[in-house]
């Protein structure tokens, strides 16, 4: 309690050095998460660079949902134990991270929609995850301000309840994982753009950045949206395609909703924040870009199937729009690997749609693998080597809008 | 607190001889036509408009624009309108917001005392451990959030709209700039959309009742008759459309603007924009500056001459340059007492007649000087100024009070810019003029009047002229007389800004951090000087993160009043040079309703042309894809037996269908298909799946060949169009020649089945349907029922049967002569609900629903439709790749040992792990128990021993079964 | 959604009649190893900058073509026919 009365820099700036063990290319979560776990396993000379500033990538553009109720073996245990990990990040960092487990609710307005969800609570089920598929009377009940009547367009016939769910303020995550990090004594440079990485026989050796070279024998590529641009400097193709998602929020209304909604068929996920804002997410736009200007037929879209599922929301008004640039695998699941042609390069990309709620098991496992040279378990399924192996996760047929 | 109307006057908008009465919080108030609800409000006394968001706090009526967030009212149930700018109607109910039990007694006000518990980033400081404690904490938190109320119970009231517009020039704001820019470019011939926000036009000019000189012939006139003036004019253009009481939210990629017009959405795609937004008055920083009674110059005038109603009986003007002068004039003319005029400048650079004669009318004018604090508990009781120094430092202890009732502050202004940087442009820091200003305006894009950051009429009237030649002229380059007045008036307008930056001053930055008083930057989410100051000193100290950390410029003003301030504050602490480019200005522009957006209730859903028979013989309809279809019309289970033991008709129209012709129609379907069609019979039809290059399966269906040159494609519903972009996708670029032709809407289909379909269905057609004639996997043109027909013999329920394909106007002709000639063998309509079942008791696969999106035909036991030995097809090398390294699960029938039933969805279990999954199951009559089709690890699919599904919770046995259930060697079929 | 597209056969539209077929891609010889066979299948240059992409106009004239494409900035240099 008394912290709050103190004045304390949350992070410090530093020059650049012209070496580190360590270089991360992202300060979003991700990036942030993996230096501080680096070093809390004593690894410190890191450095976490960005091109603009502390979380101002997807990183604080996502809407911020959380759940581990994915569909295959493969994912459901790393996503579960990134969901263990929120759980115990306000305390581990100390700093409030505002963690809401409201719960978290996946609709099937068809038949095959509720099998695919059936799949899921079965999977869940089995590998102790709390997920159950409820019906339209208890989802009334959960969740009373939803229209669940027959009438509607595309009636609901079943969601998929998970109620360890829900939503946590995404810019919090990164600012505590900056801190611990920079209490630890690892630096991080926002406004530090890579334009270059050097390579001396197979091996990481440089980064060169507009504040100058930095020596180094290790790269880990945390970035989203520039994951493709980063990993060509090293000389490496990635199976990327990078898409513009956009969201939007209203005007704060007094709570009405206090479950994440997550609809496939209707493209549209809406929750209701602490602030009383309502969230409204698209699924990603059907084209390649790294545009980021919102566009206004997304923005159309999403009210009328918002509206869909809600139609008391009518006149509730759109503050904002924004949109974010994911980086879409053919699995739906993301690349946390070494890279064989390159020693020293590490990815941990690809993290499409679902990259927030992966930020602090992502920065583990990315962690472990530095430290002992070794891939952990949790993320041998999500090595860059599926792809020539014919190993792709199931998760696609769980996709569509998988937030 | 009483107010009086001022005497009628010709700038009023109300209607004073005609009132209309509301209800506010309960109570009556009564209003006259044409009035705002907060004019009304203001009028019948009210000074209290809302609570803020955090503490409580009362606020007044600041802006009286629609700008801020103080006015914000539930009307009639709409939560959050902004009562300046909404119009009374008779009999509208009006409820205060985020106040209890009234906005007079808020209780929850008592945060107010304990703001010192509340710095910035309180929350994320606090409740940290026990790790309950933060759960419990926000069930507190969540219940005191929000503003407006949203009716959970409240019918939806519809009515919204959208509309699609083409134009040559937008001009964006009615004021003098505008109206000048359009009426410039509408003279040059261009078709003109003219888009301003107000009910009538005329911008700021609509309150001004001083007069203007140096602009003209028409110098002289007052501001509302110059804007009566340029109004005429412009209304008197026939190619200048006006959208009025229309606001542009957001500037899109290839000129779309999005338009709200009252409920409806104008989508208006531009060539060239002229943004002419104006700007906008915003609080000084300083002590109390949220008090009711502290209220913009613009707000004051609004109230003033719009609406005749007096803002205050004491006044006192704070500004930085004439306005505040004229302001002054204005409200003295309006019979208001004028207790000081506090100018910040240090010396006055003309108009010393002016400051006699406010002296004379006992007003005493303070130069140099600037307001410390506003006093007073729930409303303005006087303000606390202070003088300057040379280098605009206040001298503390000098500090004067000077009563009254009304500050009116006309001190910063910040131009209404957002569609500038949405349209492509930067908005960049200008350090003399203290504005955040457009700059590198893209070719396409134009700017004229406050929007520049140059407030002051002549300028605007000539930037306005400038930007309707410039933007007229880029599009019609053969207006050569345009270029040489483009360049005098280019001169005109550099003079006039020079003239204008030279004098002007803006207003000191004074708030200071360390102080226990409340100094507004941003007042929807109460973030005080000192909250920002804290948070740049804790690290937050570029605008884009302390924005984030301390939640400035999010409320519903969107940053109208906060961003200018915000950022020189983040500056001045970070030591920093103010950022030069502003934060991402988001769209909407302002705030816009779900319903504007989302538009007409519009939910497309297909029907096939027999969709009338099934509503009218009372079928349970469901939703596959976008098509509706009968799920049954009586039970499944009664339907399959009709099928299996008599005949039946299904409605199959929504098969996706197409045709494809030309010489290389054979080589394509070899290509895309992993079958071979070259080799197949005129006359025959052969099975086909379509796998991607991966391998993966992405379509199934029938292939007939018509003629040599010509074959009929089936696909699954809902996926023909994607069918047809791959045939042609597979064709562009190569030297294949076919016409792909999708015929889906224009046919319908059924499908008759069963052991007397034969005997039904001759009665309706000429074609010899025996066996030997007619054979299983045969087609044939014939006539049905006097209609044109394509009937193929094939069988996906298991049943003798022919699928019909007639066109579509034709449907219900043949479908009422079927269901007349099976009358005698008790014919039955049936829907999916019985197709399910029989088409899994001959183990028939649904792709989409048996197989996902990493399916292959030679782990979805279709091994037989893919023929390596032909040449390259699409799928080949990935499928030989998946031969080679041997399947790893496989689509396998089951039966399940006991009475249980499985669903589609439930895991298959090997050793506590899920290692598979239920496709479909359902409960076969023929087999008395429930069959399905399951994904299956490759051991247990060749293995002898059951396997296991978990069903609720306890595993089921199950058995693999590798033929059919129903008939597995198909005589029934051929029959 | 909302650039402009210029269709080789309609003329330019609103990006919303067409449908994205990604980006343009020789398709290697089935004799390749199975490692560039996978490259082919799997790897994207994600170009950032100009990327040529197949485009299908759906609500038109339903055919492929091919455009020059800034996917920074959405601005289409050029559209054609794949010939």
């Amino acid at each position: 309690m008394l912290q709050l009365f103190r004045t304390q820099r949350m992070w410090h700036q530093h020059d650049l050095k012209d070496h580190y063990d360590v270089v991360i290319i992202g300060a979003g979560v991700h990036g942030l998460a993996a230096a501080y776990y680096l070093g809390k396993q004593g690894i410190k000379n890191v450095a976490v660079l960005d091109r603009g500033y502390l979380g101002g990538g997807n990183s604080g553009r996502n809407t911020a949902i959380l759940r581990a109720n994915y569909r295959t073996a493969e994912a459901i245990p790393f996503y579960d134990e990134s969901l263990r990990l929120y759980q115990e990040l306000s305390q581990e960092v100390d700093f409030n991270v505002l963690f809401s487990q409201i719960g978290h609710l996946t609709l099937a307005h068809t038949d095959t929609g509720v099998d695919g969800l059936r799949v899921r609570a079965e999977a869940n089920a089995l590998l102790g995850v709390n997920s159950r598929l409820v019906f339209p009377e208890e989802i009334k009940s959960l969740v009373p301000a939803m229209d669940v009547s027959k009438a509607a367009h595309a009636p609901i016939q079943a969601a998929l309840y998970h109620p360890p769910g829900g939503i946590i303020r995404h810019d919090a995550v990164v600012w505590g994982y900056a801190r611990g990090a920079d209490r630890m004594g690892i630096e991080i440079h926002p406004h530090t753009e890579v334009h270059a990485i050097d390579t001396d026989n197979g091996q990481i050796s440089a980064v060169h950045t507009n504040r100058g070279r930095i020596a180094t024998n290790t790269v880990v590529n945390a970035t989203s949206g520039w994951c493709s641009t980063i990993a060509r400097m090293v000389d490496v193709d990635l199976p990327i395609v990078s898409h513009p998602l956009q969201a939007c929020v209203t005007e704060p209304l007094k709570p009405f909703l206090d479950k994440v909604i997550v609809s496939a068929t209707l493209h549209v996920y809406v929750n209701q924040t602490d602030r009383g804002e309502v969230v409204i997410g698209a699924e990603i736009d059907p084209y390649a870009s790294y545009n980021s200007a919102s566009t206004l037929p997304t923005l159309e879209m999403m009210a009328a199937h918002a509206l869909e599922l809600f139609p008391i929301l009518e006149e509730a008004r759109v503050l904002r729009q924004w949109s974010g640039i994911c980086d879409m695998t053919p699995d739906f699941s993301p690349i946390i690997s070494t890279v064989p042609e390159v020693r020293g390069f590490i990815l941990n990309v690809g993290w499409g749609t679902y990259g927030f709620k992966a930020g602090p098991a992502g920065g583990k496992t990315v962690a472990e693998l530095i430290v002992t040279n070794k891939t952990p378990t949790l993320i041998e399924p999500f090595a860059l080597s599926r792809f020539y192996e014919d190993r792709l996760v199931g998760e696609k047929a769980a996709a569509a809008v998988s937030h | 607190m009483s107010t009086t109307r001022l005497p009628p006057h010709p700038a009023h908008v109300i209607d004073h001889e005609q009132t209309l009465t509301f209800s506010f919080a309960g109570e009556r108030i009564q209003a006259r036509a044409g009035d705002t609800i907060a004019s009304a409000l203001y009028a019948a006394g009210r000074r209290t408009f809302s609570r803020s968001f955090k503490y409580h706090r009362p606020r007044g009526l600041l802006c009286g624009a629609g700008q801020c967030p103080n006015c914000l009212m539930n009307v009639d149930g709409t939560p959050s309108v902004r009562a300046c700018t909404e119009p009374v109607r008779q009999g509208m109910r009006v409820q205060p917001q985020n106040a209890w039990p009234s906005l007079r007694y808020d209780l929850l006000s008592i945060i107010d005392r304990f703001d010192w518990l509340l710095p910035i980033g309180f929350y994320y400081k606090t409740f940290i451990r026990p790790r309950f404690f933060w759960p419990l904490a926000e069930k507190f938190l969540r219940r005191a959030a929000g503003l407006g109320e949203i009716n959970t119970q409240a019918k939806p009231k519809g009515g919204y709209d959208h509309e699609y517009r083409y134009t040559d020039i937008t001009v964006v704001g009615g004021g003098p700039a505008g109206l000048t820019a359009a009426h410039e470019a509408a003279n040059l011939g261009c078709q003109v959309t003219l888009i301003d926000d107000q009910p009538k036009l005329g911008g700021h000019l609509r309150f001004q009742t001083g007069t203007y000189d140096n602009i003209g012939e028409q110098s002289g006139l007052t501001g509302f008759a110059l804007a009566r003036s340029l109004r005429e004019r412009v209304t008197s253009q026939p190619n200048i459309d006006v959208l009025s009481s229309a606001t542009v939210f957001g500037g899109y990629e290839g000129g779309l603007l999005g338009v709200m017009q009252a409920k409806r959405l104008i989508h208006l795609r531009t060539q060239r924009v002229i943004i002419a937004t104006g700007s906008h008055e915003y609080p000084a920083v300083f002590t109390n500056n949220d008090l009711p009674g502290v209220m913009l110059g613009s707000g004051v005038r609004r109230l003033l001459h719009l609406y005749g109603v007096q803002p205050g009986t004491r006044a006192v003007v704070v500004c930085h340059d004439d306005t505040g002068w004229t302001l002054a004039d204005e409200l003295l003319d309006s019979g208001i007492r004028v207790a000081a005029v506090v100018d910040s400048r240090y010396r006055l650079p003309d108009a010393p007649d002016s400051v006699e004669q406010l002296q004379r009318s006992g007003v005493e004018v303070l130069t140099s000087y600037a307001i410390q604090a506003a006093r007073g508990t729930n409303h303005v009781e006087g303000a606390l100024v202070v003088p300057l120094d040379a280098q605009r430092n206040p001298f503390p202890h000098a500090s004067r009070f000077i009563p009254c009732d009304l500050i009116c502050l006309s001190t910063d202004r910040t131009p209404t810019a957002a569609l500038v940087a949405q349209s492509g442009g930067e908005l960049v820091y200008d350090a003399t003029l203290g504005q955040t200003l457009p700059q590198q305006l893209p070719p396409q894009v134009f700017c004229a009047g406050d929007v520049t950051g140059i407030h002051l009429l002549p300028a605007t009237l000539v930037q306005g002229r400038l930007a309707g030649l410039r933007a007229a002229h880029s599009l019609r380059a053969s207006e050569t007389s345009a270029s040489s007045h483009i360049q005098t008036l280019q001169h005109e307008c550099e003079a006039l800004e020079q003239e204008y930056r030279r004098h002007y001053e803006p207003y000191p930055q004074l708030g200071h951090a360390w102080t226990s008083k409340k100094q507004f930057v941003c007042v929807c989410e109460d973030i005080t000087h000192k909250d920002l100051a804290q948070g740049v000193a804790e690290g937050f100290d570029e605008v884009e993160t302390l924005k984030r950390y301390s939640t400035f410029s999010m409320g519903p003003c969107q940053g109208r009043m906060c961003a200018t301030s915000s950022a020189r504050i983040c500056a001045r602490y970070a030591g920093a040079e103010l950022a030069t480019r502003a934060t991402t200005a988001r769209p909407p522009v302002t705030p816009v309703p779900l319903g504007v957006l989302a538009g007409r209730k519009h939910q497309p859903e297909k029907h096939t042309p027999l969709h009338h028979r099934h509503i009218a013989l009372g079928a349970e309809m469901m939703l596959l894809g976008s098509w509706k279809r009968p799920y049954a019309y009586t039970t499944p289970s009664e339907e399959h037996q009709a099928v299996r033991e008599r005949v039946g008709i299904i409605d199959v129209s929504t098969l996706g269908k197409l045709e494809v012709k030309g010489k290389d129609a054979a080589r394509l379907l070899d290509k895309v298909y992993t079958h071979t069609f070259s080799t197949l019979r005129v006359g025959r039809i052969r099975y086909g799946v379509m796998c991607d290059d991966s391998g993966i399966i992405i379509d199934d269906g029938t292939v007939s060949r018509l003629a040599d040159d010509h074959f009929f494609l089936t696909t699954t519903t809902g996926n023909v169009e994607f069918v047809e972009q791959w045939l042609k996708w597979w064709m562009a670029g190569t030297d294949l020649c076919a016409h792909v032709t999708n015929m889906t809407g224009g046919l319908a289909a059924m499908n008759i089945a069963g052991p007397k379909a034969r005997q039904v269905f001759s009665q309706l057609t000429d074609t010899d349907l025996s066996s030997e004639a007619f054979s299983y996997m045969a087609c044939r043109r014939a006539t049905v029922a006097g209609a044109p027909a394509l009937l193929l013999r094939i069988g996906f329920v298991g049943e003798t049967g022919w699928e019909i394909h007639v066109p579509a106007e034709c449907g219900e002709q043949v479908w009422d002569a079927i269901m007349a000639a099976g009358a005698g063998f008790q014919i039955i309509p049936f829907g999916v609900g019985a197709q399910r079942i029989l088409r899994l008791e001959k183990k028939h696969v649904i792709v989409g629903q048996d197989t996902d999106a990493l399916s292959n035909p030679l782990e979805a036991d279709m091994e037989w439709v893919v023929k390596f030995n032909k040449d390259d097809f699409i799928g080949k090398r990935g499928l030989q790749a998946i031969q080679e390294r041997g399947p790893r699960h496989k689509l396998v029938g089951f039966a399940l040992r006991d009475s249980g039933m499985a669903e589609g969805g439930q895991a298959v279990v090997v050793n506590g792990q899920p290692a598979g999954r239920v496709a479909s199951a359902a409960f076969s009559p023929t087999a008395g128990k429930c069959v399905g089709l399951a994904w299956v690890p490759v051991e247990v699919a060749s293995g002898t021993s059951p396997f296991q599904i978990r069903i609720n919770g306890t595993d089921a046995q199950a058995d693999v079964i590798d033929d059919a259930f129903y008939d597995p060697q198909g005589e029934r079929l051929r029959s | 959604m909302s650039f402009l597209l210029a269709c080789p056969n309609c003329g330019e539209r609103s990006v919303y009649e067409f449908r994205s077929g990604g980006e343009f891609r020789q398709r290697p010889p089935a004799s390749v190893s199975s490692h560039e066979w996978a490259r082919y299948l799997y790897l994207r240059k994600n170009e950032a900058g100009e990327t040529t992409e197949w485009w299908y106009h759906q609500l038109g004239c339903r055919s492929w073509f091919l455009a020059v494409r800034d996917t920074r900035t959405n601005l289409v240099k050029e559209t054609y026919e794949h010939d």
